[in-house]
């Protein structure tokens, strides 16, 4: 329970509200019963009265009862599930600002689908309990001692002896419902693996077709259908049972009213008006009562995902800007790594050791080595996404020092993967500037990267949804947009991690012009496989696979010495890729 | 791409489609014992549950009324026991009940299990024969939901659905008749005012399945949006755009709120709409009960059972909407998958078609001819405009060119992923299209660019299902397509897992694999895409090596990226816009001086 309640302050927020829908719980639940006794009434006393003058009266109240029970079984509902949702939103709100703040640490260990699923279940389970879950419980509660005590002011006995299905329906209940929960378990697993085996037979069909394997994948998908069918089949059956047993308890309370009431009324204790109001009041009590059972293996889940969200909310960023933070004005972008070495976690092999480079404002480093080398995470350090051993300066500040904000605006950033939004093609560039972009000022960027004709050629041109059906951008197209981008912001460090990989070589030469002009007043960080995109660079900087430093110099210094950078370029001249794909 | 198929929730407009059902009675027939079972225990059922009332009469108009009319002093041991009787009768059919209501749900649960089962294996195997046009118009996720939600529609139309629609509508019907036989002035007035139930339960499900629909448009719009930030968190930070994004997701919050308050406003009028129209019946019922208690002609017993078929006939009708909200959808879905199953594939074996003169593996390569080759993917765009060249037997033609030159589809047309629209190809002499499939594509080894790994182990992955590739086979395969250092890396070696898609191989690897797995087979042809994206030097060199040792003493047709591959070809195409603007060798080309020199200028005379 203490883990449900910070959330549960969220509804405090919305008290009116929540006010106003546990009032009405009560005032529908008492018309409810009104209803019921009125109508036991009438029977009674329709068998002995010679006229039926007062029935009228009695419909009349009936009619009130009944829009009474109406009018506010709209409004419990309407209020109390309506402050659920406004809860689901204060929360997911919550928990996406608290995703996006979270260091690099955080996102590495946890996995994007991951932490989307358990996010949506965690805070919809909490909101079931509290929202739904509270308007049956506070039904049931104010529900079952109204009518148990009209059923007791009738008879005691019968009352007292109902008691006893409903307590077997409650062991039946607890007894099955984890064998459903374990059951529908493996049904999800099943229809996991129907889906993965459908994804991957028709995403590879080439590759299956062409080795006319279709045969025996159909029989292996038709194993995975046949375990799925196989684990509906027990669920329905443990359904069936759950099913049985409500049922039969419901009946089986009134056998007990038959027998209790039945030999009650030959006894003249208890009249057939009586008789009616047992049984309609056990049909009114009943499945709120169920309900709770319910609610009641709700709570197990709820309380579990509220201690999972907690610990989300309670996830402090590694990398925060410290108190007394410091920055420069302007930026200038002289950079310095000062022995920088750096591993994922306390177990993990280096992946940087001991790098001392230094970058003069306005000048061009190049990082390049072979796979795994390093070079993406060296990059990623300037804009302080995660802390390294050492020291990185920028201006002659401590990383640790500089005010976050200030640092990450200043720079330019194209990443590996190319991450663009599905977003119209225009927001994904506009998604780089600090202010607002005229439309021309747009145009003039995305020429800049090279990419205006072929934006034009979309069947939306700028407003293009980039990602949707049909206009897929390629490689190549995807890293002169986040380039494209990255100059929206004109920085004063650019960084460019191994960003036109998929360009062609022709393409390559122009924007790395481009670059170097825009460039002329910024410092420039460039990572590369192709050393072509770093031949004109300043100084370049050579890893080596376990990330020492292996080299440092301009490109004729590093191929009139012999080493991995002349081995590499003189193999990667050799072989290029003649008459490549325009990308 | 236009011709795109839009995987939009198209929904059947009736909620019953005879021609629809009546395919898929055919499913069902082979069943047929199931679903006598099932209706066995529905017409089982509902006569327990009818009797209940009735004995409730018995009781009260029996021994009940007569002790409440006898003097107080009168012996009741009679009636006590009279009493007892109908508990012990009443006891018998409330334990049936429980039992026969275990089976109604397993059976019928069963049955519509049984059956999507049948369906979802039968499209399965359609699907994956398809032609690749089919596939190149569908997103796969689209395919997969043919065999997934679909399918789980449809179990629900036989579990639920149909059966319990019928049985729901025979129900109302023998207790409004059992209605009239208690007292008919009673039953009339119930009969009147159904229809405002029913009116109310079918308004009702069209504003809530338009609800539903749009809080599911949004909250998958909301996830793919958090989905996205999330995994483009590196660029959001190093951007500072976390406000920005914040604001973003906030504006798709506030829409899925929206969509979901019309929702609960649905709901939260419609449960008291339905107990107000119940009222309504109640208390006619009640006014038409009492007059007729006072005036004789109903007793009391009469009144109890006449309320308890109430409650009885009442529930379904407020069920009613929901279970057309499911017959509907399920149509739409059978709709969608008797649409794929319709779809014959465009690649077709001509009938009477000959078994090829020389089958399988090791076997001489054939001797491949295109003659005046065209294509279109689409009618009215042509892709290649009659293309003609010859593959001798031992012979490797390379293609290159530009993107959309038509370097891939030639392999597509080929490998007969589609067929030709113009000309013809030969094998030995023999239309492509007149031997079987299977036997041609045998003969052939492919590897692809994105060279798709199955989950699985790496032996997996590596024979493929297909027949006759023995532990020797493979062994050699991995050799000479070194491999076998990279398989004797993994933990497992060739036992070992591989993820999904082959997430946990490079590039480079990949590569190396799709080479050890097309060697395995001993193809006579081997068909080659390069892959252009960069992989470190070092494994470069070991796929330059695996794929000379591939193509070696086998027909081949390469598209072709590498310097290395392109200068050892026999013969090479240069392809722009589907035609074939220049063929010779390397050095043949080099010498005319034209497009090909041009290009091989432009990459390789780089100045630096």
């Amino acid at each position: 329970m203490k883990a449900l309640w910070p959330i549960f302050r969220h509804f405090l927020k919305y008290r009116t509200r929540l006010l106003a829908g546990l009032v009405s719980i009560p005032l529908a639940q008492a018309a409810d019963v009104a209803i019921t006794v009125s109508i036991g009434n009438a029977i009674e006393r329709a068998r002995t009265a010679t006229d039926t003058a007062w029935l009228t009266k009695v419909l009349w109240w009936l009619a009130l009862y009944a829009v009474v029970r109406a009018v506010f079984r709209f409004y419990q509902r309407w209020w109390i599930v309506v402050v659920s949702r406004q809860v689901e939103v204060d929360l997911k709100q919550q928990t996406f600002d608290k995703l996006t703040s979270l260091s690099f640490d955080f996102h590495n260990q946890n996995r994007t689908g991951d932490v989307v699923s358990r996010l949506t279940s965690d805070v919809e389970n909490v909101r079931m309990f509290l929202g739904p879950g509270l308007m049956y419980t506070a039904g049931a509660v104010v529900m079952v001692p109204i009518s148990l005590g009209v059923m007791f002011h009738l008879n005691a006995m019968v009352t007292s002896a109902m008691v006893v299905p409903l307590l077997g329906v409650g062991w039946v209940m607890k007894k099955l419902t984890p064998r459903i929960h374990h059951y529908s378990m493996e049904v999800q697993e099943s229809l996991a693996d129907i889906s993965h085996c459908a994804q991957e037979n028709f995403a590879g069909v080439r590759v299956v077709q062409a080795a006319g394997i279709e045969a025996p994948q159909a029989r292996r998908f038709a194993a995975v259908s046949e375990k799925n069918r196989d684990n509906q089949i027990k669920m329905g059956e443990a359904r069936g049972m759950t099913h049985a047993a409500v049922n039969l308890a419901f009946d089986l309370t009134f056998v007990v009213i038959l027998i209790t009431g039945g030999l009650a009324a030959i006894d003249r204790t208890l009249e057939i008006g009586g008789l009616f109001k047992f049984l309609d009041l056990t049909i009114k009590v009943f499945w709120p009562l169920i309900a709770l059972g319910w609610i009641a293996g709700m709570y197990a889940r709820a309380v579990a995902s509220a201690e999972r969200l907690q610990e989300l909310m309670a996830e402090v960023p590694s990398i925060q800007t410290p108190e007394n933070a410091r920055f420069s004005e302007p930026v200038r972008g002289a950079i310095d790594f000062d022995g920088i070495s750096f591993r994922y976690g306390p177990e993990a092999p280096f992946v940087l050791q001991d790098i001392r480079v230094k970058v003069p404002a306005g000048k061009t480093l190049g990082v390049v080595g072979p796979t795994g080398a390093g070079k993406s995470t060296l990059l990623s350090l300037v804009g302080r996404l995660f802390d390294a051993d050492g020291t990185v300066r920028v201006d002659d500040i401590p990383l640790r020092d500089w005010d976050l904000d200030h640092l990450r605006t200043s720079l330019g950033y194209v990443p590996q993967d190319s991450f663009l939004f599905s977003a119209p093609y225009e927001d994904n560039i506009r998604f780089g500037a600090d202010g607002e972009l005229s439309d021309e000022q747009i145009h003039t960027l995305v020429r800049r990267a090279a990419m205006e004709e072929e934006v034009r050629s979309f069947p939306d041109g700028y407003k293009q949804r980039v990602g949707e059906r049909g206009v897929t951008l390629s490689g190549g197209q995807r890293q002169r947009t986040c380039i494209a981008r990255a100059l929206a912001k004109d920085p004063r460090i650019l960084i460019l991690d191994d960003c036109l990989s998929a360009v062609d070589t022709e393409t390559e030469k122009t924007l790395l012009k481009e670059l170097r002009q825009a460039g002329e007043s910024r410092t420039v960080l460039v990572a590369a496989h192709r050393l072509s995109s770093v031949v004109a660079a300043d100084q370049i900087l050579v890893l080596d696979e376990n990330g020492h430093q292996a080299d440092l110099g301009t490109h004729a210094e590093l191929v009139a010495r012999p080493g991995w950078y002349r081995e590499t370029w003189q193999r990667q001249q050799r072989r290029a890729h003649l008459l490549e794909d325009r990308v | 791409m236009s011709g795109y198929v839009e995987d939009k929730e198209y929904v059947a407009s009736r909620a019953w489609d005879h021609r629809l059902f009546q395919r898929l009675l055919q499913y069902a027939r082979p069943h047929w014992k199931l679903f006598l079972a099932s209706f066995g225990v529905l017409i089982a059922c509902f006569a327990c549950e009818l009797a209940g009332p009735y004995i409730w009469r018995a009781a009260i108009d029996g021994p009940v009324s007569t002790a409440l009319a006898a003097a107080p002093d009168a012996d009741k041991s009679p009636l006590v026991h009279a009493m007892l009787r109908w508990i012990g009768l009443y006891l018998g059919v409330v334990c049936a009940l429980g039992v026969l209501r275990y089976f109604q749900v397993a059976v019928l649960n069963r049955t519509g299990q049984v059956v999507i089962h049948d369906l979802r294996t039968q499209i399965f195997a359609h699907i994956q024969r398809l032609d690749l046009a089919f596939f190149d118009r569908r997103p796969v996720g689209s395919l997969v939901t043919r065999v997934t939600t679909d399918i789980e529609n449809l179990a629900e139309l036989f579990a639920s659905g149909v059966v319990t629609l019928a049985f729901d509508t025979l129900r109302v019907a023998v207790l409004v008749v059992l209605l009239f036989f208690i007292h008919a002035k009673l039953a009339l007035v119930v009969l009147l005012l159904l229809p405002v139930l029913v009116g109310i339960s079918l308004a009702f499900r069209g504003g809530a399945r338009q609800a539903h629909r749009s809080v599911r448009a949004r909250l998958s719009a909301m996830n793919g949006y958090l989905q996205e930030v999330l995994s483009g968190v590196r660029v959001v930070q190093m951007f500072h755009r976390e406000d920005r994004v914040s604001k973003t997701f906030a504006e798709h919050l506030h829409g899925y709120y929206l969509a979901n308050k019309r929702t609960i406003f649905l709901f939260a009028l419609f449960f008291p709409a339905m107990t107000l129209g119940t009222f309504l019946i109640e208390g006619a019922a009640l006014k038409v009960g009492v007059e007729s208690l006072v005036g004789g002609g109903l007793t009391a017993g009469d009144f109890i059972l006449f309320w308890m078929f109430l409650v009885m006939v009442v529930n379904p009708i407020r069920e009613l909407g929901e279970r057309y909200n499911v017959l509907q959808s399920a149509f739409a879905s059978a709709e969608r998958i008797f649409h794929v199953l319709d779809t014959e594939s465009a690649v077709q074996i001509a009938p009477g078609s000959a078994p090829p003169a020389a089958q399988g593996r090791r076997s001489t390569p054939p001797h491949i001819t295109f003659e005046g080759v065209r294509f279109a993917y689409e009618t009215g765009n042509e892709v290649l405009h009659g293309i003609d060249f010859e593959i001798p037997p031992g012979h490797t033609v390379a293609l290159v060119g530009a993107t959309g030159s038509g370097k891939s589809t030639l392999i597509n047309l080929l490998l007969r992923f589609y067929d030709v629209t113009g000309g013809t190809i030969r094998l030995d002499g023999r239309d492509l299209r007149e031997l079987p499939l299977d036997a041609v594509r045998s003969r052939f080894g492919l590897v692809l660019q994105e060279n798709f790994l199955f989950a699985g182990t790496v032996r997996e992955n590596l024979i493929m299902d297909r027949p006759g590739i023995g532990e020797d086979d493979l062994r050699e395969a991995l050799a000479t397509s070194s491999a076998d250092r990279l398989i004797d890396r993994l933990p497992g070696g060739l036992d070992a897992w591989v993820a999904e898609r082959g997430v946990t191989f490079s590039t480079g690897e990949r590569q190396l694999l799709a080479i050890a797995r097309a060697l395995a087979a001993h193809p006579s042809v081997v068909i080659l895409d390069e892959a252009t994206a960069s992989v470190d030097s070092e494994t470069e060199a070991k796929i330059e090596a695996a794929t000379q040792s591939l193509l070696e003493g086998r027909s081949a047709l390469v598209v072709a990226h590498r310097l290395s591959t392109i200068q050892r070809a026999d013969q090479i195409l240069v392809l722009d816009r589907g035609r074939i603007i220049e063929r010779g060798t390397h050095s043949e080309l080099l010498e005319q001086g034209g497009a090909y020199a041009r290009l091989y200028e432009l990459q390789f005379a780089l100045p630096v």
